[in-house]
């Protein structure tokens, strides 16, 4: 069927926000958990095409693949009511089944090893579409199996299937606890390359904003990974409303994300959601009762709010960081003449700060939602932005990097991987190219970025050879 | 007096005895069929009612039938046993009326309306003062009973004249007049002894039927018309009868009868065909106003014998010729004018004031004339059409009545001067007692005042008619409406009332059975018989501005136009015979209620009906097409597929397309595509789509223009066909128009997204190596690929989702409480209205200029996007097979590359270098006319005087990127500024006439192609 959507899942995290995201696609387009279409969907409004294929009449069948190194998460998933929803030929377990241990390096290299088996499933699933669109990437950046062999697999994807856009949805480690991992900076350092590299949109979820919000917001004090990712599915569901209720715009992948991203590497997008009402039964009767009455300017209005956004990015003291790009998609009750109203109020009162260089303006895309769930908000909306701001994460990681990588630590069990073997470069290439694209989110914030070219002041750790991509490139010219 | 009458009226009652035994004897039996019995027990109350009034003996009886008429249905009355004869006589006369429906057709027949008339008048003459209700008007009950029984008009004049015989021959010498003692029995007592009675009988017919328009029958006395009448029907029994009532008397009087029957023997004077001319005392050259064939001259045949008695110089004698236009002695007309004036050879025999009352009097004669000019067909004067007809009738009816009102005084005349003659003769001098019995002018003076405010009345209305016809015709007398005073309204509502008449008829035929039957074209629907089926509903008929009555507001003349038109379209494009039931009722109403349609309070029991009928049928074609022909559902079909309301549906359909679209328009071919069609119905949410709606979905090819490719010339396109095209075609145009900017703006979004944008994702990581190198070009590009992305998307946005999407919105709200298929229809065209102009088809040039421009530099993008990458790919190939040569040289331990080769490569780069440096300053120049187009764009948007299309352009520079860089974007907006600024932008091609701006922009990006990589 038409712009199919593949989805990835890798690791630990990667399979369990897509669980979450899978349980969700199947309420909304009431599908039972075996994948069989309930009797109560009679809407034909919907597009299940897009991320189901159809077995038979009422069978639906995610596009969906999962991979892991470990089988603890599958496994957990198999044995969960959906075990019956997903094509056991589409999820993939390592036979020797020990993971990545947290090591980028040791999924990078385990992906490299499965390649063939795990592109077997790929592609079979890509010739079984009629226009494949793209594939949708789910993992986190610090462990070891969802980055490294994640990492593999959007390279091998770029090459293999240029056409095709990779999108993911990347967790970001939670800053606000002191991890166990001690590699994790390494480890996002790497996928971070690959993400500003391979992929050609990154919707970024990060686990400090989560938890943040789930606590201050949703009074959780310690929330689980399940409440968190009630979250995610969230956002990943709302996002994709326009490809699943098609009306007259925004009905594909490419349609909703060109015009978020003006230049191929600045394509880290935030997500903001209001009113976040998270599980019913999590929230406060009281707090139920307070959103109910929001308006199409309210939500536009607190979806240009900090606190509600997913991704920390801290104090930007400077106040200089500016939105490149938004798209509002609004769900509800919606008087088109509102949406209208809001929009001129917004830019009146100047709530929103954006770049100098180009036009850029709030999209809204009003979206239909699902008959099936009872929503008990009037009016909601998932902001997806391209804001410079979400630098300040690949700052922070870089600085995080330096530190370890000043003093050389943990980097043993990355050498003993393939790609580590001969030199450590590949650890400063990555660097570098998360350090350009600080510049250039930087340099997104100034009127000229036209003229912007990335400064490479790449810091030699130790002994090896660090050429910058460019001396790469050029080295056969005779200068 | 009443003891004669008793007598005379046994003998009527013995001859009819007679007559009835003879018919009942021989085919009671058949007559009942022919007759229904309802109608001759009406027939036999009339009967009664003629014989009975003023008959004490009779009271009883008239009371018995009240009760019956009371209580009893008519079927089962059984008449009274006081009457049997009358009741039989009545019985056979009407069975052999009905029989030979032409008994009377070489008779002098008086219409249906005269003979009610003089029946009516001659009962309620003779009735008794203390009769609570007058013999006449209870005669007229009954006959109201009658007429609403169906019988054939001619049957039923028939009979009334039958009727009208008994009446009169209650009076009249009938049968046996002579055995009757001659002047007692006479009311009108124009028979006197010194009279020969053929001569007395002659008159009172000739009196009778004076008015008749075929003048030159002579009035053929009725006691011949019922002897023959007995006769026929009962040929054999023909002496019977007669001697059933054998005495001497009958005798004489058949051979009397006898006399009048043969034509040929009658006296010259009876006949009328005599000296022709001569009876007529007005001049020839008075033909001309229509008199000559006027029926007048059997009367004044009576009236010239009278000139040998004194009465020829009776003034009022003159004055009454003169109320019917005669000249007479002391009035002759004027030749031009045609106005009564003094006889001047007779003007001195006259004082001052018999003079000036003569002339007065005289002045109703003139009218009179009018209006007999203006009721004669042969002037050319009169009203034309059916409704035209009507009122010529009327005229006539009112002349026939006004001649009775004449005759009547004339009988008086007559009579009196009978008396006078008498007592004359016998020397009695109680003549000059009864003197101020007689006519003189001065009574006439009172007598007169009422009728020459009618005739005035009439005579202006009638003249205010000619030529006119059909509902101007209405028109013209409706406003003689509450002019004047009562006589005017009066007047006026009985034309109106009679005028009406046919169009009312014309009115329900139409709204019911939705038929035109118009001969003269009156009616205010005209059908165009060159419109064919197709366009029935919307230009196969229309109103006739110029026949619409004033009394019918444009909003009910707009109903009925409506219901005629929905039953023709039920008929004939739905073809549905049935049509709305139980509507017997509705034309009943509609047809019986003439005057109501006029009134000024709109809520007669006629506007009920018609508003009734306006809604039963606007609701079943309402029905119709929204339920078995799925009209709403083939509306949301063509805003989803047309209007790109499925916008998955298209993208697939793009996608599937995309080949095609980029070809030659010269080598498309229409069969292909629809393949492709199908397939990107079947995979999109179209597939759950109703398949009648789909099968209407076709996708055409035009002929291509020189230059034109695929996106040109491929369209969708929607045919509707049966009771749906009849609604839709018209629209059909404005959707094909609409789709055309909807499809480039999709083609722009596709070459923008699919294309161009997708393309430098693929490449940015691909040419990775080269990043540096071409920064300045890349960076160039997808800056103003986002440039162009923004202003794509945000008019799309407004375009889909404010102008079509906010207004359906609409429309289908208004469809929702539609109560009739109009209701839709227009809602349907104005949300087409507004959205043509929401599309900037059309309306401002400056805008569509500029959006041609803006479009056209994207394709210039596409153009120098691909160029432009494939020299760096083919940079990057060359870069990879010399890195490649120099590795395996170096693996096969020679060193590096030939010194032609290196010096190849440094070559080839620097050429590379050049052609990115010209490719940079190509770009710049797309960039720069874009920028030019999207300013000149946002500056027609500012100066609109539409707020939506304002806000449009806030929109558009959200963040005031455009207003920063180009002042006369925020100025306030003056008047002087709009000025100024519009004139401004439009210098750069003020001599390019608008028309030629897409042309101008094709050149361009035919330049821009070129420029872009040399
Ligand atoms: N939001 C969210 N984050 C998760 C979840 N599970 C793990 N993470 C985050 O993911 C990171 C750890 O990566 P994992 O996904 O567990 O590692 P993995 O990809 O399975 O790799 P290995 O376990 O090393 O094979 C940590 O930063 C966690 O905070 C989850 O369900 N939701
Ligand atoms: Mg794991």
């Amino acid at each position: 069927m038409p712009s199919e959507i593949i989805t990835l899942q890798l690791g630990q995290c990667g399979n369990q926000i897509g669980f979450e995201f899978w349980k969700r696609l199947c309420q909304e387009h009431g599908i039972s958990p075996s994948g069989v279409l309930e009797d109560f969907a009679t809407d034909t409004n919907d597009r299940k095409d897009v991320f189901f294929y159809q077995a038979d009449d009422d069978h639906y069948i995610p596009r969906a693949v999962l991979l892991d190194l470990e089988p603890r998460v599958i496994n957990t998933i198999m044995g969960s009511a959906y075990s019956k929803l997903y094509n056991p030929e589409n999820v993939y377990l390592s036979k020797h089944g020990g993971g990545a241990g947290n090591n980028w390096a040791s999924g990078y290299s385990q992906g490299d090893k499965l390649q063939e088996e795990i592109f077997d499933i790929l592609d079979r699933e890509a010739d079984g579409s009629d226009s494949l669109e793209g594939f949708v990437l789910c993992h986190s950046i610090a462990g070891g199996t969802g980055s490294g062999m994640g990492s593999f697999i959007m390279e091998r994807l770029a090459d293999r299937y240029p056409k095709k856009l990779i999108q993911t949805y990347s967790v970001f480690p939670n800053q606000d606890e002191i991890s166990d991992v001690v590699v994790q900076p390494y480890n996002s350092m790497l996928t971070l390359r690959r993400l500003t590299t391979a992929a050609d949109s990154v919707v970024v979820l990060d686990n400090t904003a989560l938890n943040r919000i789930a606590a201050d917001r949703l009074h959780i004090p310690n929330p689980t990974f399940t409440q968190i990712n009630t979250l995610v599915s969230t956002i990943m569901s709302v996002s994709t409303t326009t490809l699943r209720y098609p009306s007259y715009m925004n009905n594909n992948l490419i349609g909703l994300t060109a015009p978020l991203i003006p230049t191929p590497q600045l394509h880290f997008l935030m997500t903001g959601y209001t009113p976040l009402t998270g599980d019913p039964d999590i929230n406060s009767h009281q707090h139920t009762v307070n959103v109910r009455k929001t308006t199409v300017l309210d939500v536009m209005r607190r979806l240009l709010q900090p606190k509600n956004m997913m991704v920390s990015t801290g104090l930007d003291k400077t106040n200089h960081h500016c939105y490149i790009s938004i798209l509002n998609i609004i769900q509800g009750e919606v008087d088109p003449t509102q949406v209208h109203k809001s929009l001129q109020r917004i830019r009146e009162r100047k709530l929103a700060q954006f770049i100098p260089w180009g036009p850029t303006s709030i999209q809204v895309a009003l979206s239909r939602s699902s008959p099936y769930i009872q929503s008990n908000s009037r009016v909601s909306g998932l902001m997806l932005a391209n804001h410079t701001s979400i630098c300040s994460l690949f700052e922070r990681a870089l600085n995080q990097y330096d530190k370890l990588r000043k003093r050389g630590a943990f980097l043993d069990q990355f050498r003993r991987e393939d790609i580590f073997k001969d030199d450590l470069s590949e650890l400063d290439e990555s660097r570098d190219v998360v350090d350009c694209l600080v510049q250039e989110y930087e340099a997104a914030t100034r009127m000229d970025y036209l003229q912007f070219t990335a400064k490479r002041h790449t810091k030699t750790y130790g002994a090896g050879d660090n050429k910058s991509e460019e001396s790469k490139s050029t080295e056969n010219l005779p200068v | 007096m009443s003891q004669h009458r008793r007598q005379f009226r046994g003998g009527v009652e013995g001859s009819a005895i007679a007559a009835a035994a003879a018919v009942c004897s021989n085919d009671d039996e058949t007559g009942a069929k022919i007759i229904s019995k309802k109608i001759m027990n009406l027939l036999r109350e009339l009967c009664e009612h003629i014989k009975g009034s003023g008959q004490d003996e009779l009271r009883r009886s008239k009371d018995i039938l009240k009760l019956h008429h009371k209580f009893a249905s008519p079927n089962l009355y059984t008449p009274s046993p006081l009457v049997p004869s009358t009741v039989q006589y009545v019985a056979h006369a009407a069975q052999y009326i009905s029989k030979s429906p032409n008994a009377f057709e070489n008779l002098p027949v008086l219409s249906e309306q005269e003979c009610l008339q003089k029946i009516m008048d001659t009962l309620n003459s003779k009735a008794h003062t203390q009769d609570a209700q007058k013999p006449g008007d209870l005669f007229y009950k009954v006959y109201k009973r009658l007429s609403d029984e169906q019988i054939d008009t001619r049957k039923r004049q028939n009979l009334l004249n039958f009727l009208l015989c008994i009446a009169d021959g209650d009076s009249a010498p009938v049968l046996s007049s002579s055995r009757a003692p001659a002047g007692t029995c006479s009311v009108r007592g124009a028979v006197t002894e010194e009279r020969p009675s053929t001569e007395s009988l002659q008159k009172e017919f000739n009196t009778r039927y004076h008015s008749l328009s075929s003048c030159n029958v002579p009035g053929i006395l009725v006691q011949t018309q019922l002897a023959k009448l007995a006769l026929k029907s009962n040929g054999l029994n023909n002496n019977l009868i007669l001697n059933a009532n054998s005495n001497t008397s009958i005798n004489t009087n058949n051979s009397q009868l006898s006399t009048f029957t043969t034509n040929g023997n009658m006296p010259p004077e009876i006949n009328g065909k005599g000296p022709g001319g001569q009876i007529y005392s007005y001049d020839a050259s008075q033909a001309g106003m229509g008199l000559s064939k006027q029926g007048v001259p059997n009367y004044m045949e009576v009236l010239k014998k009278q000139k040998d008695f004194e009465a020829e110089h009776d003034l009022a004698q003159n004055a009454v010729f003169a109320f019917i236009g005669i000249q007479g002695r002391y009035l002759k007309k004027d030749v031009i004018s045609g106005r009564f004036k003094l006889n001047p050879l007779h003007q001195k025999a006259l004082t001052a004031s018999q003079s000036s009352m003569l002339l007065r009097l005289a002045e109703l004669g003139y009218y009179y004339d009018r209006v007999v000019q203006f009721a004669n067909t042969a002037t050319g004067y009169n009203a034309m059409g059916c409704m035209g007809q009507s009122l010529i009738s009327k005229l006539n009816d009112e002349l026939t009545l006004f001649h009775g009102k004449v005759a009547r005084l004339q009988d008086e005349m007559n009579q009196f001067r009978a008396v006078q003659m008498r007592d004359y003769i016998s020397r009695d001098k109680t003549w000059l007692n009864r003197r101020r019995d007689d006519i003189t002018l001065v009574r006439l003076m009172g007598w007169y005042g009422v009728h020459l405010k009618r005739m005035q009345w009439l005579s202006k209305i009638a003249d205010a008619c000619q030529m006119r016809k059909g509902g101007e015709l209405a028109s013209v007398v409706y406003d003689f409406l509450g002019h004047g005073g009562d006589e005017v309204d009066v007047v006026a509502v009985e034309v109106l009332a009679a005028i009406c008449k046919p169009l009312v008829r014309m009115i329900s035929n139409w709204m019911l059975e939705g038929n035109i039957d118009d001969t003269y074209g009156e009616f205010f629907v005209e059908s165009l018989p060159e419109v064919g089926a197709d366009r029935l509903w919307h230009d196969k008929f229309r109103l006739r501005h110029n026949m619409l009555p004033k009394f019918f507001s444009l909003d009910i003349a707009d109903k009925i136009l409506k219901t005629g038109k929905s039953i023709n379209f039920l008929r004939e494009i739905c073809e549905m015979q049935e049509l709305v039931k139980g509507r017997e009722k509705l034309k009943e109403i509609m047809e019986n209620n003439a005057a109501d349609i006029f009134s000024y309070a709109q809520d007669t029991r006629w506007h009920a009906a018609m508003e009734t009928c306006y809604q039963q049928t606007s609701k079943h074609v309402l029905d119709m097409m929204v339920g078995p022909h799925k009209l709403l559902d083939h509306l949301h079909g063509m805003r989803r597929y047309l209007l790109l309301g499925q916008g998955d549906f298209v993208g697939i359909l793009i996608e599937n397309m995309k080949e095609e679209l980029e070809k030659k328009g010269s080598e498309i071919y229409s069969h292909d595509l629809s393949a492709m069609l199908d397939a990107a119905l079947r995979c999109t949410n179209a597939q759950y789509d109703d398949p009648e709606v789909l099968n209407h979905l076709d996708i055409v090819v035009k002929t291509p223009y020189p230059g034109d490719c695929g996106w040109d010339v491929i369209s969708l396109q929607y045919t509707v066909q049966g009771p749906l095209a009849t609604m839709l075609e018209p629209t059909m145009s404005t959707y094909k128009i609409l789709f055309k900017p909807l499809w480039r703006m999709k083609h722009m979004e596709f070459l923008l997204s699919m294309k161009i944008w997708k393309e430098q994702m693929g490449n940015a990581k691909a040419l990775r190596s080269m990043k540096g190198e071409i920064a300045k070009a890349s960076y160039g590009l997808h800056l103003f690929t986002s440039e162009i992305m923004h202003f794509v998307h945000q008019m799309q946005y407004y375009v889909l989702f404010e102008v079509i999407e906010c207004n359906w919105v609409d429309l289908q709200k208004q469809m929702q409480k539609a109560t009739a298929l109009d209701d839709i229809l227009d809602a349907h065209e104005k949300f087409l209205r507004t959205i043509t102009v929401g599309c900037f088809i059309k309306t401002m040039t400056d805008m569509e200029r500029n959006l041609e421009m803006v479009y056209g530099n994207i394709i210039s993008l596409e153009n120098w996007q691909s160029h432009f990458y494939e020299e760096c790919f083919k940079e990057l190939h060359a870069r990879e097979v010399h890195a490649k040569r120099i590795a395996d040289s170096e693996r096969a331990g020679r060193f590096g590359v030939t010194a032609e080769q290196q010096m190849d490569r440094d070559q080839g780069y620097k050429n590379f270098q050049q052609k990115v440096n010209s490719a940079c300053r190509n770009l710049e120049t797309i960039a720069s006319s874009y920028e030019k187009a999207v300013r000149g764009f946002l500056l027609a948007l500012n100066s609109s005087n539409d707020p939506n299309l304002q806000l449009f352009g806030t929109r558009l520079d959200f963040n005031e990127y455009y207003k920063k860089r180009d002042t006369s974007l925020s100025v306030p907006l003056t008047f002087e500024h709009m000025r100024m600024s519009v004139a401004s932008t439009t210098r750069g091609y003020k001599t390019l006439p608008p028309k030629s701006a897409q042309a101008q922009s094709e050149t361009q990006s035919q330049s821009n192609k070129h420029l872009i990589v040399d």
